[in-house]
């Protein structure tokens, strides 16, 4: 029986071509009209190292990157041990392996099923032959790929016709040489792995985007004309994209000396009247935080997007974590209002961030996007109809209004957003600051005004909620397990609920995407249609549970699954721990009764 | 009255009705009133002018002048100056601070806005001690000296900003003091009509925390430059910031580097020029398989 969803992962070195052949399956599944999900992680080498991709292909809507791996490629077994913790192989798993690894099988620590298929294959040999060289094994194995496993075979070809065409001819046509002899070679173990063909119809071509390409893409759209940021992993993607399209729209890019520069560039394109915005990483945000609370302060809008790294301090650059949510929500020296949004998967990234200036354009404060390496450094396929926000521009007083007189910067209004002037506005000019202001922005240091001016500044948050209060509910409208979640965790929990569903019991998951302020009416709703309550989250020391018990009433008995980064969530995870708490709870009933 | 109408800018139009927190006697009462003079000189226009500043007695200077302004956060204001010029190369950009917010806390922003010769002004207030925070050390307070916070004398060495400017990268560098008008507001003003980054150093007395004969002492030590001094040369330029036991004033150095600003607008024109920018539609369009 072929299959209609199908999980690869490929496992080299830096050279190796990995990546390179993970890229071409997908962008061949994409042009198909296939759902696509590739991933991939690295050491922390600059060059060299152990690189791994993984690609899932689904004639079917899909959430993550595929729980368990299907099809195994290895080009040395050194590099498949560094990300052994990392992933679970399937119990009938094809593993395609270099032959001429001479370490033992049993030393590599897999322990499969009856089922499963050790192949071992000469890619080496194969693209020397073939190709001429042992650089084309990567092209060799799109060719094995292609022929036993259904990976869309005539796209594959011109990915790799598109490839090389700006080479020689000689390298063009060596590496054609290589695929087909992949597809030579394929042909013979096409028997043994029939379960594993990918069948499907094809059909409109696909986007295939990561995160960090949407978040841009997102910041233009909305009418971000102004970037400025330091190189961080995992968030640069967004600077170099932007370096290419900024002056194309008309705008401006800038690379700083660092963070704190970044912070205060955007602040000072905003306040010049051009909607602007950074990215970065957790470390790159603790500096950015020094003018946060400027930003706050004198009410200008910015955007900042976060994208989530293994922390403390460098720790894990190159992997996901749930776990800046507290410097996010709370990093700031005094009372300093900010909102902070999560998107939860590639296309919310875009959504995210056109919201996050919409919002900070409105309520004039920064806007934090919380993304995750996980969301934004992986591909997905997406649909250009689903791209679509509205965008919502900075309103100015008239020249009238400003001819009457009497206007103030800061005036205090009923919802507490106060009239914007910015350079080039005759009439309009104001002089603002850090220090605490009156209404006309004067510095003072009474504590009157200073009471007076926090609690405008926080009542802008009122409407904010009121307008915003974004939340995804998965699964049975009354349900005996609910699972809050938050972010990139969205997709392993929708899955698992729809699994669970699916197998008759009832579970839901509450998705909160605005974070700061939390949709908290939506929240106390959700609460009473679900018996039990898990939270799961990637942060060692559980920062959205004590976040959600901070302001809200969450059972006595709430479950928490909560680990560190470093390893994307999975869905057999979530639904482990969903039987879990069906369990636990029903220990507990018994012992009431 | 013809169509268009003249009004003639004057000094105290540049003036908000804010007094300064200033001590009397301060020397940033002689560069702000430099300023207000050399604005109405080049008949700036206020709406399309912003005075930026950091944290410190000098930082407080935009709340007085009449422009859109900015007292940002402490040693961060070029980083906002940089953000306002890229954004919006048409506007005039002047950023004002003190030496220990500029060349202490600020010092890396310094050397990079010298380094990326953006078209903006930077007037430092330059008074070899920390005003605000009453009398610590500064990075430009001369080996040996007394604070607060050097109980036995500042161990370090100072630095000097013009120095340090040439060297980063400003093409055009001054030197002047706060008490000597006549000398400062053509300096200043040559500093804000210069196209690229231009750095003034002001000697700018602390009459509280330096005694109140720094002025006298500053006084004392002023030499202007020799007449044949070749300000676009950088090497008499730095030797001149070194003078022992003198304050060397006027134009240190003068040269024209392109300007980032000038690279900005020019990529602009490179990769839009007059064609309608890309719609969201049309860039999504990038993100489909290529083959």
């Amino acid at each position: 029986m072929p299959t209609g969803d199908l999980v690869l992962a490929m496992f080299g070195s830096g050279g190796d071509g990995v990546v390179t052949m993970g890229e071409m399956m997908a962008q061949a599944g994409a042009k198909d009209g296939l759902d696509v999900m590739r991933v991939e992680a690295y050491g922390p080498q600059i060059r060299g190292g152990e690189s791994s991709c993984t690609v899932r292909l689904s004639n079917q809507p899909i959430y993550t990157q595929g729980d368990e791996v299907e099809v195994v490629v290895v080009f040395n077994w050194q590099d498949f041990l560094r990300f052994k913790g990392e992933l679970v192989v399937a119990q009938d798993a094809v593993i395609l392996y270099e032959e001429s690894d001479t370490t033992p099988l049993e030393d590599v620590g897999l322990s499969l099923g009856e089922e499963a298929r050790w192949i071992p294959v000469p890619f080496i040999a194969l693209a020397k032959e073939a190709a001429g060289t042992t650089l084309a094994k990567n092209i060799v194995t799109l060719g094995i790929l292609s022929e036993a496993f259904g990976v869309p075979q005539a796209l594959i070809e011109k990915a790799i016709v598109y490839k090389f065409s700006k080479k020689k001819a000689a390298v063009l046509e060596a590496n054609i040489k290589g695929y087909k002899a992949g597809i030579e070679w394929g042909a013979d173990i096409k028997d043994r792995v029939t379960d594993r063909y990918l069948e499907y119809e094809p059909g409109e071509a696909r986007l295939l985007m990561s995160g960090n390409d949407a978040s841009a893409v997102g910041a233009l759209h909305a009418g971000c004309r102004f970037f400025a940021g330091y190189p961080i992993t995992p968030s640069s993607e967004v600077l170099h994209f932007l370096s290419e399209w900024m002056p194309k729209v008309g705008g401006s890019i800038i690379q700083t000396e660092d963070e704190l520069s970044a912070m205060g560039a955007i602040i000072g394109g905003s306040f010049a009247g051009v909607k602007s915005m950074t990215a970065t990483s957790g470390p790159g945000l603790a500096l950015m935080t020094e003018m946060l609370g400027l930003a706050s302060m004198a009410e200008i809008p910015v955007v900042i997007i976060d994208v989530q790294r293994g922390g403390p301090s460098t720790g894990l650059p190159t992997k996901s974590e749930q776990s800046d949510l507290f410097q996010a929500l709370w990093g700031s020296h005094g009372d300093a209002p900010r909102v902070v949004l999560a998107p939860a998967d590639v296309e919310d990234c875009f959504h995210a961030t056109v919201a996050a200036f919409n919002i900070a354009e409105e309520a004039q404060m920064p806007v934090i996007v919380l993304s995750d390496q996980f969301i934004a450094q992986r591909r997905e396929t997406m649909s250009p109809w689903s791209l679509k926000h509205e965008v919502v521009d900075r309103v100015r007083p008239t020249d009238e209004e400003l001819a009457e007189g009497g206007y103030e910067r800061y005036a205090d209004t009923p919802t507490g957003i106060s009239p914007m002037t910015w350079p080039g506005i005759k009439g309009g000019e104001y002089q603002t600051n850090g220090l605490e202001h009156t209404e006309d922005g004067r510095p003072t240091s009474m504590y009157l005004v200073h009471e007076r001016m926090n609690e405008k500044r926080y009542r802008k948050l009122r409407d904010v909620r009121a307008k915003y209060s974004y939340v995804r509910k998965y699964g049975a409208e009354k349900a005996d397990v609910g699972i809050l979640c938050w972010g990139s965790s969205k997709g392993p929990v929708k899955e698992a609920v729809m699994r669970a569903e699916a197998a008759g019991q009832k579970v839901s998951a509450f998705v909160p995407q605005v974070l700061y302020p939390f949709p908290r009416r939506e929240f106390e709703e959700y609460l009473k249609t679900v018996k039990n309550v898990v939270v799961v989250e990637i942060s060692y020391s559980a920062q959205f549970y004590k976040y959600l018990k901070t302001f809200l009433d969450l059972p006595s008995d709430t479950f928490v699954f909560k680990r560190s980064g470093g390893k994307n969530l999975t869905v057999a995870e979530v639904e482990e721990k969903i039987q879990k708490v069906l369990e636990l709870s029903a220990i507990r009933r018994e012992v009431l009764v | 009255m013809s169509a268009v109408e003249m009004i003639q800018l004057k000094p105290g139009d540049y003036k908000t009705d804010l007094k300064p927190v200033w001590c009397p006697g301060c020397g940033d009462y002689g560069v702000l009133n430099a300023l207000y003079r050399s604005l109405a000189k080049l008949q700036i226009e206020p709406w399309n002018t912003v005075v930026m500043s950091g944290i410190g007695c000098s930082s407080r200077l935009p709340g007085y002048v009449d422009t859109y302004g900015f007292n940002s956060v402490h040693g961060r204001a070029l980083t906002l100056a940089t953000g306002v010029k890229s954004a919006r190369p048409e506007l005039t950009v002047i950023t004002v601070g003190g030496d220990g917010d500029g060349m202490a806390i600020g010092g890396n922003h310094f050397i990079h806005s010298c380094r990326r010769n953006m078209d903006i002004t930077y007037i430092l207030m330059h008074n070899e001690i920390y005003g605000l925070t009453k009398g610590q050390v500064a990075p430009t307070t001369p080996t040996g000296d007394k604070t607060k916070s050097t109980f036995y004398g500042n161990p370090e060495a100072a630095l000097d900003p013009c120095e340090l400017a040439i060297s980063t990268g400003a093409t055009w560098v001054g030197r002047g003091f706060a008490g000597d008008m006549k000398f400062l507001v053509p300096l200043m003003t040559e500093a804000i009509a210069h196209h690229g980054f231009s750095f003034l150093n002001v000697m700018s007395p602390c009459v509280t925390f330096r005694g109140d004969d720094q002025f006298k002492v500053m006084k004392e030590k002023l030499q202007n430059l020799p007449e044949d001094h070749d300000v676009t040369s950088r090497r008499a330029a730095i030797y001149y910031t070194r003078e022992e036991g003198v304050i060397t004033q006027g134009v240190l150095y003068n040269t024209q580097q392109p300007s980032l600003t000038d690279r900005i607008l020019e990529l602009r024109e490179l990769t839009l020029g007059d064609n309608t920018p890309p719609t969201t539609e049309e860039i999504f369009e990038t993100f489909y398989p290529p083959f």
